[in-house]
């Protein structure tokens, strides 16, 4: 063989078998089920069943008018109402108090403690969390009472499941755009803050006008990413703590999915859900990446 | 008012902020401080009094109990396995695309960048219902394999944190590398890859705790008691004791299941936290 053409052909072959195994794995193993699950919406069928039907927009037709989807859907306007500003906000405020710190020893033990949930399984938080608010002896009751205070049935009463479903999302999740803003804040050169305490400016002022436009393009990625992460979320928690009950009240639109698809084997209307879910979430992303262009500060 | 001395309203401040980190950071850690507490306390106590800050009569019979109804070493063991696994499965796939696509001209090399990144949001409880018949269609359903394989692909920030980092290489080594006639493969293995291990070890770490703690998934594919992981395991542990959970020993378990995550923890945490950065530069 002709050695230069050899090298010649690996070169131009080379990253192409770099780059191969990665496209091959997210292609068969991510947007693979994806496409499966946009035939799957169109069908009537079961794992158990030999016979699969076409049904057209029969799944979709059915979804809309479920009462279960109707109801897992307000819940996760909900949820998404309680927990994106929560999860945007709050991690800044703590990225903000932890950065003011961040040289002192006692900075780096806030910083793991305020992490540490971060790191656990759903199904340890639920374990630790269910214990807590455990209705007829967890520690909140005996709390309350001791306050003389009356009991709460916390995430078995129809009207809290959802707040703490929320709440428990919340501690468990927090940490990683705490750790993302904490990242952001420490690339602002520190000359700035020098600078702008020698102008008499204030700590907020400093914030808003040199800090918060330098961070724009982890704004950005936190407000993209946070939505997924939160609708994923969400399902470890009701899965383990709730359920989604009492009666559906802390359902969610991808644990409804869950439960058709795997506890009643209802594939069809399970893809039809997850189709909807996608269409949804490609359009806010679309929409934030359309916002975020005019409006991110790149150095 | 000297250089060297601060204002005292910036002392407050100081001292203000010090004050209501110390109580958020308590109350954060507070549940799994009563977990721990909790695990150390003798089942027969843990119902009777539910506030206590310390455990009264201290025993490590909990573990004693949950290691006689449940298989947890082996739970322990498996999680072990398969976070592993799965960490090195991401890393041999993420490791040469980040390096194609961060120090390689090609066509189509923005396409396909984009196609792997854009995994990064998707919520991964979409793709489980496809992947769950493929399973069971390959009967593969109840295996380690069942859990590892389809848990590989999410590999979106991974690939997006290695070009960052192999960017951000000096061109100069490569250049040289080239002049001594070293080709594609040595001066990724050779040259690039020995430059970027602080990223791989703070990725490792992270993928490893991602993957001890995947619970959804492995819930659904593993179903053999001895096959599950501790994450799994707990969940199971739960269910089967219905109404009577046996708190102490399922407290005991789940510390167990938190240990070693929290052990890497600590030891990484600098470099977790440095890990997160680079990659936001830019879009």
């Amino acid at each position: 063989m002709n050695r230069p053409n050899f090298r010649r052909t690996t070169r131009l072959l080379a990253p192409y078998l770099f780059v191969g195994p990665a496209v091959l794995a997210v292609l068969i193993f991510l947007y693979g089920p994806i496409a499966g699950s946009a035939a799957l919406s169109l069908l009537d069928w079961n794992l158990l069943s030999s016979d699969i039907n076409f049904v057209g927009a029969a799944n979709y037709a059915a979804m809309f008018s479920n009462a279960d989807f109707q109801l897992s859907a307000w819940n996760t306007l909900a949820y998404c109402a309680i927990l994106i500003p929560a999860q945007i906000v709050i991690p800044l405020v703590l990225a903000v108090m932890l950065h003011s710190v961040s040289g002192s020893r006692m900075g780096t033990v806030y910083r793991g403690m305020l992490f540490l949930p971060t790191i656990l399984a759903f199904s340890v938080a639920g374990v630790a969390w269910s214990w807590l608010l455990n209705p007829v002896n967890g520690l909140f009751n005996e709390v309350l009472t001791a306050f003389g205070l009356p009991r709460s049935r916390w995430h078995t009463d129809p009207d809290l499941a959802l707040l703490c479903v929320s709440l428990i999302t919340f501690w468990k999740t927090f940490g990683l755009n705490m750790l993302l803003w904490l990242a952001a804040l420490a690339n602002v050169p520190h000359s700035l803050r020098e600078a702008s305490r020698l102008d008499g400016a204030s700590r907020w002022q400093y914030f808003r006008d040199i800090e918060l436009p330098m961070i724009t393009p982890t704004a950005f990625f936190i407000s993209v990413t946070t939505l997924f992460h939160i609708l994923d979320d969400i399902v470890g928690v009701i899965d383990v703590l709730t359920h989604g009950g009492p009666a559906g009240r802390s359902s969610s639109i991808l644990y409804f999915l869950w439960q058709q698809g795997m506890q009643f084997f209802q594939f069809g209307q399970a893809s039809a859900v997850a189709m909807i879910i996608i269409v949804v979430v490609l359009s806010v992303t679309w929409m934030q990446f359309r916002i975020g262009e005019k409006r991110v500060h790149y150095g | 008012m000297n250089g060297q001395s601060l204002p005292l309203s910036f002392k407050v401040e100081r001292l203000a902020i010090h004050v209501v980190l110390l109580c958020l950071s308590v109350a954060t850690v507070f549940p799994l401080v009563w977990m721990v507490t909790s695990a150390f306390t003798p089942n027969e106590l843990i119902t009777a009094k539910a506030i206590r800050l310390w455990p009264e009569q201290p025993t490590v019979s909990n573990f004693a109990i949950a290691a006689a109804r449940h298989p947890i070493w082996m739970w322990l063991w498996n999680s072990i396995l398969t976070s592993s696994l799965i960490t090195f499965g991401k890393l041999v796939l993420a490791l040469p695309a980040g390096y194609a696509f961060g120090r390689m001209e090609f066509p189509g090399r923005n396409f396909l960048f984009w196609l792997v990144v854009a995994t990064m949001s998707f919520p991964s409880v979409l793709a489980i219902i496809p992947t769950y018949i493929a399973v069971v269609k390959v009967q593969a359903f109840d295996t380690y394999g069942a859990m590892i394989i389809p848990s590989i692909p999410y590999i979106g920030f991974y690939v997006f944190y290695f070009r960052q980092a192999f960017r951000s290489l000096q061109g100069s080594m490569f250049e040289a590398a080239r002049m001594d006639g070293a080709d594609v493969w040595r001066q990724f293995w050779e040259i690039a890859v020995p430059n970027v291990i602080p990223a791989i070890a703070a990725l490792s770490v992270i993928s490893f705790m991602g993957a001890w703690n995947i619970y959804l998934w492995g819930q659904l594919v593993l179903e053999d008691t001895f096959k599950k992981t501790l994450t799994t395991g707990i969940a199971a542990f739960a269910d089967l004791d219905g109404a009577e959970i046996l708190w102490g020993p399922l407290m005991a378990t789940s510390l167990l299941s938190v240990t070693p995550v929290l052990v890497l923890f600590l030891l990484a945490q600098r470099f977790i936290v440095d890990a997160l950065a680079p990659g936001l530069d830019e879009k």
